[in-house]
């Protein structure tokens, strides 16, 4: 995937794209899910037919669905970077603008998803599954939140260097998403 | 000292000296209640002991870090602290409360009083009147040094220090509030003490050990704040939830423990950032300082901070251990290493840096000082492991055999036994110390080639 | 890889996995496969949305640790299955 060349050593510790600030937060929020999904997959083997049948009040579709979303999303926010370093700050705020809005449609299914668990009855208590899927999809849904706000914020500000660092944001909640989308939503 | 107001740490110093010698006397009376119960039971019972005990620690802390912050910020910014008069005042103030819980405590005065008597939610027992006094106190020590940061240059270790301190000071208003709900009170009660030495007393350990480190070794600024941030940015992101880990028993909802556990288990990076800052800088500095002392404990505090805090905090952390060990002698065998590494060490570090310095003199009695850390720091080892041993079994027999607790503490007698005995080490390692700091003659061991050599060529600074 | 050939890749993956829980296969095979699509997924975020394919050695220290959790969630998948 890369041609550049290797280096070694101290100068690669300040290489990482964007702001070194941005990637411990980045670090600490993949060790933090991290560490949640593993919790939940080790729960899981003391109840494994409990987890499924709760897992079945899910929709895996919907779900799909906002993969897709974020994914699309986070394309979008990647080429508003590329904009920017090409200095077309009306492109990079249309970009911007439609990648905050599919991260809103996202937050619309997740909340129609939480409503429909609410009617059912279901709530973090319901069964230690429901536990970690509020717990990860609501840390993650604050996050999507989050990234929002700062995809608006490096969108007035549009500078290569602030959508380095907003986009970089935004890719963590991706990433965070397609790991969390397949072990709570899919395994079975 | 280039800023005369420099001077007024001194008085702070001076203050937390004498208290930090009450705080490990009263402990090894505590310590000998364990060996022999009936002990003063009618004169001073165990919990006034222990409460002056934790008490005088946090008060003698807090002293040394605002000491530290009258010390380190004309430094930094480059001009007078905003008003000695009202640091002065500060410090009356809390002397006053100090003096007036001691009394109030040792003589069980205006039992029942909520303005005058002293209240039962443990480490903020002191009547409101203190309570009031501190936030008196804390609010002019905000307004005095935040004047003199804003008047002056901006450094990394300045804004750290401020967060911490303005963190600080806005959580123990908490101590105010005390719902009747126990749950509630509960909740709160954990914003006070606890979220301090796990998010606002750290960002002022990194603040003062990045300004012990930029003098001990001359390493760049820059290279420095890099590291602050960094550790800093670790410290909040974890410590904040890792609170969570409070939260197991006290009737919070049990999502608590998955977010208790996950985030207070992160709370180990930022001390082993700590720990490889110290050792990194160190390994690349520049300089070298003929404060041999004042380095020793710098690096000693990131250590058994990473150990007491770190190691010993993470043994006990996870739901499904805790579940078993909440308030055993483990958690004693933590809370000891832990308050020592991090924030007493950390506090004599500053003190056996800037006492000299203040005093206007070389670094004299360091050979005693050094011998009064290993003293000590070997005796909070003993300590901590005749604890965790203590806390194992009674884990086992009480929790997992369901033998009832006095029978339990009648097995766990020889350990106690033990503990006083690295607790007398402590104590007169603290007492070598408090010598060796406050009443200077002449280094007891005649300086070798090196380090005269350095003395002569490198003034203190 | 471009952002768009990513982006084309990501997408395609994501209907695959959410077909292959559809499809109803359940077991150990499943979940593994599961879990591998999800794996090539974060890879691609890493390298080429947050362009750390720019930085081998941060790429191949967040591969190494994204490799370990994998690893650690597919033995608690076929675990969960074998109990």
């Amino acid at each position: 995937m890369s041609d550049s060349d290797e280096s070694g050593g101290e100068s690669d510790f300040y290489a990482l794209p964007g702001d070194l600030m941005m990637w411990i937060l980045i670090i600490s929020e993949l060790l933090v899910f991290g560490a949640g999904l593993l919790a939940f997959m080790a729960m899981r083997v003391t109840d494994p037919a409990g987890f499924t049948a709760a897992q079945g009040h899910l929709n895996a579709t919907a779900a799909g669905i906002n993969t897709v979303v974020l994914v699309t999303s986070g394309w979008l926010a990647a080429l508003a970077l590329k904009a920017s370093e090409a200095g077309q700050v009306a492109r990079v705020r249309l970009l911007l603008a439609a990648a905050a809005s599919l991260g809103m449609l996202f937050l619309w299914i997740k909340g129609m998803e939480y409503a429909g668990k609410a009617a059912e009855g279901i709530n973090f208590e319901t069964h230690t599954f429901f536990t970690f899927y509020f717990l990860l999809t609501g840390f993650h849904a604050l996050h999507v939140l989050a990234g929002i706000v700062i995809l608006a914020l490096v969108g007035w500000k549009a500078s290569p260097r602030n959508l380095e660092v907003g986009t970089a944001f935004w890719h963590m909640v991706d990433l965070v998403w397609v790991l969390l989308f397949p072990i709570i939503y899919l395994l079975r | 000292m280039k800023y005369p107001t420099q001077k007024i740490a001194l008085m702070y110093f001076a203050v937390a000296l004498g208290l930090f010698a009450v705080q490990v006397s009263m402990g090894l009376l505590i310590g000998w209640i364990y060996v022999s119960p009936n002990f003063l039971s009618e004169v001073l019972p165990f919990n006034i002991g222990r409460m002056l005990h934790t008490n005088s620690l946090v008060v003698w802390l807090l002293l040394g870090f605002f000491g530290a912050a009258y010390y380190l910020i004309p430094e930094e910014s480059e001009r007078d602290i905003h008003s000695p008069f009202l640091a002065y005042l500060q410090l009356g103030i809390l002397v006053l409360g100090t003096l007036g819980v001691v009394v109030t405590y040792l003589f069980s005065l205006f039992k029942g009083s909520l303005l005058f008597g002293f209240s039962g939610r443990e480490f903020i027992e002191q009547p409101i009147w203190v309570k009031i006094g501190i936030a008196v106190a804390a609010v002019i020590f905000l307004y005095n040094i935040s004047m003199t940061v804003l008047k002056g240059r901006k450094t990394a270790i300045t804004n750290i220090l401020l967060l911490g301190l303005w963190l600080m000071v806005l959580l123990f208003l908490f101590a105010f509030y005390n719902p009747a709900n126990l749950a509630l009170d509960k909740q709160y009660w954990w914003f006070v003490i606890h979220l301090w030495v796990e998010a606002t007393w750290e960002l002022v350990m990194a603040s003062i050990l990045a300004f012990l480190v930029l003098k001990l070794t001359g390493v760049d600024r820059e290279v420095i704040e890099k590291w602050l941030y960094i550790i800093v940015a670790l410290a909040l992101f974890s410590g904040i939830l890792g609170t969570g880990h409070h939260y197991y028993w006290i009737g919070m909802p049990p999502y608590w423990q998955w977010i208790g556990n996950i985030f207070s288990s992160l709370e180990v990076a930022p001390l082993f950032a700590m720990m490889a800052f110290t050792f990194v800088m160190v390994w690349k500095g520049r300089r070298d300082h003929p404060n041999k002392a004042a380095l020793l404990w710098s690096l000693g505090c990131s250590v058994v901070a990473f150990f007491g805090a770190g190691v010993w905090g993470f043994l006990h952390t996870l739901h499904g251990i805790n579940y078993y060990t909440h308030g055993t002698q483990i958690t004693a065998a933590h809370g000891h290493l832990a308050f020592y590494g991090a924030y007493v060490m950390l506090n004599l570090a500053m003190f056996s840096y800037a006492m000299p310095i203040l005093r206007n003199r070389d670094p004299y009695n360091q050979v005693l000082n050094m011998g009064a850390f290993w003293l000590m720091t070997a005796g909070m080892a003993f300590m901590t492991f005749t604890l965790t041993f203590a806390g194992t079994i009674q884990t086992h027999m009480q929790r997992v055999e369901g033998v009832d607790y006095m029978s339990v503490q009648d097995q766990l007698w020889i350990f106690y036994v033990m503990r006083f005995g690295s607790g007398v080490a402590v104590v007169i390692g603290a007492y070598i110390l408090i010598y060796a700091l406050a009443f200077p003659r002449r280094e007891v061991v005649k300086a070798g080639p090196v380090q005269s050599h350095k003395s002569a060529e490198t003034p203190a600074e | 890889m471009t952002a768009t050939q990513g982006w084309l890749v990501l997408v395609a993956l994501s209907v695959g996995s959410t077909l292959l829980a559809w499809s109803g296969s359940t077991g150990a095979v499943a979940a593994v496969a599961i879990l591998a699509l999800a794996w090539v997924k974060a890879q691609i975020v890493l390298n080429v949305y947050l362009g750390l394919s720019q930085v081998p050695a941060w790429s191949r220290g967040f591969a190494f640790v994204l490799g370990l959790f994998m690893l650690g969630a597919m033995g608690l998948a076929v675990a969960a299955g074998a109990v």
